[in-house]
């Protein structure tokens, strides 16, 4: 018998309402082994990492969204990079975006906090792959 | 007959004979009185001919080795009896072979028992004074070429390190018509005066570095005309090494220069607009891809689940992607008519009557939110403006002052104008929320980029503003502090 692992922690970090019901809405079809949070942008994403942190709640996957009022995927990054030597967790950003520009693409890969760069809508087994590498 | 022929010279003379006679020089007497004529045999040797070849005789000398056309000449400096030294005269004499060549002779004059006499010594000059005259020529085809080129030479006068002399076609490109010497100062003065001190710093790397150059300026000539010259020089060093002087061209490059700044105009322009056509495909296919994704998306959850509430609550989200792709096609829309408007003809836009008409417009939201709104055209009350361009700047502003005004306080509008120079501005302030523009930037006119919690902050109205301007060839930019307001300064023209 394999020990069921325990699900993994995601926090969706986007402003899109459709794409994260439907994100949500995939994930339970599927029975994907994981556990959703939802945050409308950056600021609100920081706000909750900073106070996740203490609490010992860290994510284990953050799929984040370029383009959100507010504070934007790029300045989420700048914040997060500021916060992650006081985490002690792995945690995987996957920069997820509709845009095709390949500058945006350039600059997410170059971000050493960021793990892939992947293009909405995002498929099924791509999700897998990323909860299956937690 | 020669008159150094043997024998005819006297006593201890004698021995000179030969010597004179091995000279590549001729000597010639001529006795005014007796018209009686003597050649040495070097004056038939230079001319080419054997001694008594030809007649020794006035008439042969004068008027047929003489060339005609020197006669008067020389024959003013020979009866001229007043002054003891004549200078030497060049002429032309027949030679056997070569036909008429150039000579140089010594005219002494001589009054003694036999008469009044003339004599001198000849050479023959006619390489030198071929080179001359092939200098002189060519002087006068370089003039020419230096016009056509509209070149011309400049030099810091060695003399005097202050002052600079300059070639006629240098005068010409300065439409000066007295030569006088001009000052290092004065002659730099002629440049515009951004060009000036590049000038001056050229010239004093030239003096202390002896460093050349080659620099493109713009000259305001004497008759107002605007001329783009290339100014070359190099240093002139002494054996030291040291500058003693500059030396250069000056070239009249206009034409060729302002077909370049065009061009790099034109270059400019279509990088830009290369640019904001390239960011605009990007934002039409980012924006165009989240719907068509999302649509993708919900269909295919919409086959894979089985109840009916389910399958409800998919389509309305279907429908809400529905409407929103409407929306950004409107949007797409609106910004291709901003390139296709422009083509429409400017007219003059009344101000005030176009902005009370979108304040009545208006009139709910200011209502609603108790917004005090001012409009003070009084500086400039109307310009020449494509209307339908006015109206939709004048308009997103406005609503961007009444969606962002601040909760705690009355919203205060003013919209104004203002006239600096030939510019015309059209100023709008509001006191409300205002946006961290350290953070933001300029990507507030960014298209479908917002910035606050506002449900209905679409993103796209900057973006139209900011496109609208600069097409008829303004600018917008923006001051703003948060919690303090927001200024827009918009150059019309």
């Amino acid at each position: 018998m394999i020990a069921e692992r325990s699900p993994a922690n995601t926090w969706i970090v986007d402003d899109d309402s459709i794409y994260v019901y439907g994100l949500k809405k995939l994930i339970s079809i599927k029975e994907l082994n994981t556990q959703l949070s939802h945050f409308v942008n950056g600021e609100e994403a920081i706000c909750a990492l900073k106070k996740a942190n203490e609490d010992h709640n860290l994510p284990d996957v953050i799929l984040l969204d370029i383009n959100m009022p507010v504070m934007d995927g790029w300045e989420f990054m700048h914040e997060f990079a500021k916060i992650k030597p006081r985490t002690g967790k792995k945690i995987a950003v996957y920069m997820v975006s509709s845009s095709v520009d390949l500058n945006d693409i350039h600059r997410a890969k170059n971000i050493s906090e960021v793990s892939d760069y992947l293009f909405k809508p995002v498929r099924i087994n791509q999700l897998k792959e990323v909860f299956d590498n937690v | 007959m020669s008159f150094f022929e043997k024998g005819k010279l006297s006593g201890d003379d004698v021995h000179l004979t030969p010597l004179i006679n091995d000279l590549d020089t001729g000597i010639w007497k001529y006795n005014f009185n007796t018209r009686e004529v003597k050649w040495s045999t070097g004056f038939y040797t230079l001319l080419g001919y054997q001694v008594n070849e030809i007649e020794c005789d006035a008439y042969t000398f004068f008027e047929h080795l003489l060339y005609h056309g020197d006669k008067p000449f020389f024959f003013n400096a020979i009866n001229n009896r007043i002054a003891e030294d004549t200078p030497p005269l060049q002429l032309r004499f027949l030679t056997k072979k070569n036909g008429y060549q150039w000579f140089e002779t010594t005219i002494r004059k001589l009054d003694d028992e036999h008469g009044s006499i003339v004599y001198g010594s000849l050479v023959n000059i006619n390489r030198y004074k071929q080179d001359d005259l092939l200098s002189a020529h060519s002087q006068i085809t370089n003039d020419g070429a230096f016009k056509t080129a509209r070149l011309g030479i400049w030099e810091i006068d060695p003399q005097n390190i202050n002052t600079i002399v300059l070639s006629k076609q240098v005068y010409d490109l300065f439409d000066l018509q007295n030569h006088l010497k001009l000052s290092v100062e004065e002659f730099i003065s002629f440049f515009e005066p951004p060009y000036r001190p590049v000038l001056q710093n050229a010239i004093n790397h030239t003096v202390e570095d002896s460093r050349p150059f080659d620099i493109e300026l713009l000259l305001r000539s004497a008759k107002n005309n605007m001329l783009w010259l290339k100014v070359k020089a190099v240093p002139v060093i002494d054996h030291l090494g040291k500058c003693t002087s500059v030396k250069g061209v000056i070239q009249d490059i206009d034409s060729e220069k302002r077909k370049l700044l065009k061009l790099e105009q034109s270059i400019n322009l279509l990088t830009d607009q290369n640019r904001r056509l390239q960011n605009f495909a990007y934002i039409v296919s980012h924006n165009l891809r989240s719907h068509t994704g999302n649509l993708q998306f919900m269909v295919n959850l919409f086959e894979q689940t089985e109840t009916t509430e389910e399958r409800e609550e998919i389509f309305s989200h279907i429908k809400t992607i529905s409407d929103s792709l409407d929306l950004t096609i409107e949007h797409i829309n609106e910004i291709v008519k901003i390139q296709t408007e422009i083509t429409k003809e400017r007219k003059m836009v009344e101000l005030e009557p176009m902005f009370k008409n979108i304040c009545s417009a208006l009139k709910n939201n200011i209502e609603t939110i108790n917004a005090h709104v001012e409009g003070d055209f009084t500086q400039c009350r109307e310009i020449s403006y494509i209307p339908a361009y006015m109206e939709s700047i004048l308009q997103n502003l406005l609503t961007n002052s009444l969606k962002y005004s601040h909760p705690d306080r009355q919203p205060v509008i003013k919209c104004y104008t203002l006239t600096e120079g030939k510019h015309i501005y059209l100023i709008f302030e509001d006191n409300g929320l205002g946006i961290d523009l350290d953070r933001y930037g300029d990507k507030i006119f960014g298209m479908y980029k917002t910035f606050h919690q506002n449900t209905d902050a679409k993103g796209i109205g900057l973006f139209i503003t900011r496109n609208q301007i600069e097409a008829l060839g303004g600018s917008i930019k923006v001051d703003s502090t948060v919690n303090v307001g927001t200024k827009f300064t918009i150059r019309l023209v």
